[in-house]
């Protein structure tokens, strides 16, 4: 239970559960050591077909999809950037249709049940043009605002496509060095770097050591689970602190000198990408005017 | 005799300001040998593998490269010459795809771009790690993340290569391939210097044996020699390699040519014996 609560809290929400069933189409013999959903979103943006897209422009892709879709403010706009984007998910890059939708259902709940609450209102009595009786009160909502809350849900999940098309596609060091080319300072950008790398070191130990203590019946019950829980984190941190003096042996050995530096694939920008880009924002701007 | 790349000379070191790692260790190193250095665990083989790395300073004691004595300030010299592979892969691999963490060493050495790359293709093409180079680490096999590991020392081009552990987490399969690459690298003419717990493996591969001990080297020579030595395996808890045991107990009951010498592999004893027949 503890283990699952610590790869969810990694990821961003409860996408932990829907994802690991993804990677499986790819048949790719990976995820053998763990099935950690932290693991699979790492893994899709790996395997992606738009891997070998400049991060750049994967970056620009998304924030302009993005700052259209929450600037035009339209349900029309909002549902293009949601169909497009998916659809680019699917045949570029490579992600069944199926486990996008249910990589998107987890966000998805929580807009639905965001959306409700904006469009319902609480009343004693009667009120709008609609009202669910339920004891005590009335759960009441006019179309003004269930078209509002519509909207709002759209927006928010176009909103949510643009950003799975940058993390279901760019990897962690690619967003890192992105970062670093717009003048984040480097003590941010290589922290993000090893701490990236360290998540997986520490899944990895962690997953050993709640192996260790199943082994030794040490999440049968509430009570022991907890004691077991506290046990294993506070060895996480020695293990950490251990792992951080053989890390630094170990980067001194290679001649590390304070900065880290890595060799970059090549990822050249493709005139075609950028022509389409455009031809989808103008698009996106001439629907937002048509919808007035 | 071939020349000394690396003389260690009276090296202390202590972490903790009480207790020595390394108690007085004196050690050559011979241009283009392999040298297997054994001993239990705490006896000081990583410890000397890290100063003549660079990465520690010793307390005291000399070290020469090439017969110039390395100060404090020039041990910087030692990691362009000596590479080590960590025993633990995870705690060297440091960068999120294979190809950027083989090019770290090489990028630190500050070579120009196009350097980096060529010798990290080559690295990576002695490894056989192509199909992984857009790969995280993360989704490695042990084997796989020892040959990164391995690839990364290869990038930086040094000719003294340190090995700590390597067959502790590979299956036979794994150490079969480890084998292929240390008989190449020797191929190559560089000097390889592996620390194991594998007394097999250190009679059938190694020129000359180093046995380590409370942070002092108590031998160092041929195998034979220093697996014969029944006081010195006793001290250091060590045992003599399987097939020397069974060479000697064949020969004290004459099964064996008399003089002749222990052979390296099972094979070596059956032609051995064949011929005796």
């Amino acid at each position: 239970m503890c283990r699952t609560s610590l790869s969810v809290l990694l990821t961003n929400g409860g996408v932990g559960s829907t994802i690991s069933t993804i990677s499986d189409g790819k048949g790719e013999g990976d995820m053998r050591h763990n099935g950690h959903g932290v693991r699979s979103v790492d893994h899709l943006a790996y395997c992606s077909g738009m891997n070998d897209w400049n991060p750049g422009f994967k970056v620009v892709l998304s924030l302009g999809t993005l700052a259209i879709c929450l600037a035009a403010d339209r349900a029309v706009v909002s549902l293009a950037v949601i169909a497009v984007l998916a659809w680019l998910q699917n045949v570029r890059g490579g992600v069944r249709l199926s486990a996008y939708i249910g990589l998107l259902r987890a966000p998805l709940v929580f807009l639905l049940l965001g959306g409700l609450a904006v469009a319902c209102d609480i009343s004693r009595v009667p009120a709008g043009d609609w009202s669910l009786p339920l004891p005590g009160f009335y759960l009441c909502t006019d179309w003004d605002r269930a078209r509002f809350a519509c909207g709002l849900v759209l927006k928010a999940l176009g909103a949510v496509s643009a950003m799975y098309l940058l993390a279901l596609t760019t990897t962690a060091c690619e967003l890192v060095s992105v970062l670093h080319r717009v003048r984040l300072p480097s003590l941010l950008t290589e922290l993000m770097y090893l701490t990236y790398r360290f998540i997986f070191v520490l899944l990895d130990t962690y997953g050993r050591m709640y192996d260790a203590a199943a082994a030794r019946l040490g999440w049968r019950d509430f009570r022991t689970s907890c004691r077991s829980f506290g046990g294993t984190a506070a060895n996480l941190l020695v293990v950490a602190l251990r792992r951080s003096r053989n890390y630094s042996n170990a980067m001194a050995a290679r001649g590390y000198d304070g900065a880290l530096h890595f060799l970059e694939e090549k990822k050249p920008l493709r005139r075609a990408q950028v022509a389409w880009t455009l031809v989808f924002w103008t698009a996106l701007l001439a629907m937002r005017l048509a919808a007035g | 005799m071939r020349e000394i790349v690396f003389r260690a000379k009276d090296l202390y070191f202590s972490y903790d300001g009480k207790k020595n790692a390394l108690d007085g260790a004196s050690l050559d190193l011979y241009a283009g040998e392999r040298l297997a250095v054994l001993g239990a665990n705490g006896a000081g083989k990583s410890t000397f593998f890290l100063c003549l790395n660079g990465v520690l300073a010793p307390d005291r004691g000399t070290m020469l490269l090439d017969g110039e004595l390395i100060g404090k300030k020039e041990r910087g010299r030692l990691c362009r010459r000596a590479g080590i592979v960590f025993q633990n892969a995870d705690d060297q691999i440091i960068a999120s795809t294979v190809a950027a963490e083989v090019s770290f060493g090489p990028m630190n050495l500050r070579l120009p771009e196009a350097e980096v790359a060529c010798r990290v293709e080559h690295a990576l093409d002695y490894m056989e790690l192509q199909p992984f180079r857009a790969r995280p680490p993360h989704e490695l096999s042990g084997g796989e993340k020892k040959r990164v590991t391995i690839a990364d020392i290869l990038a930086m081009e040094n000719d003294i290569l340190l090995f700590d552990e390597p067959g502790a987490s590979l299956d036979p399969a794994g150490e079969e391939r480890l084998e292929a690459v240390l008989d190449r690298l020797h191929a190559d003419g560089r000097t390889l210097v592996i620390s194991t717990h594998d007394m097999d493996f250190a009679y059938r591969w190694a020129d000359r044996i180093a046995v380590f001990c409370a942070g002092r080297v108590l031998a160092a020579g041929a195998p034979e020699t220093v697996f014969r030595d029944t006081r010195l395996m006793a001290r250091t808890h060590l045992r003599p390699p399987l097939l020397l045991d069974v060479f000697d107990r064949l020969a004290a009951r004459g099964f064996v040519p008399a003089g002749a010498a222990c052979p390296k592999t099972p094979d070596g004893l059956e032609a051995l014996l064949g011929r005796e027949k």
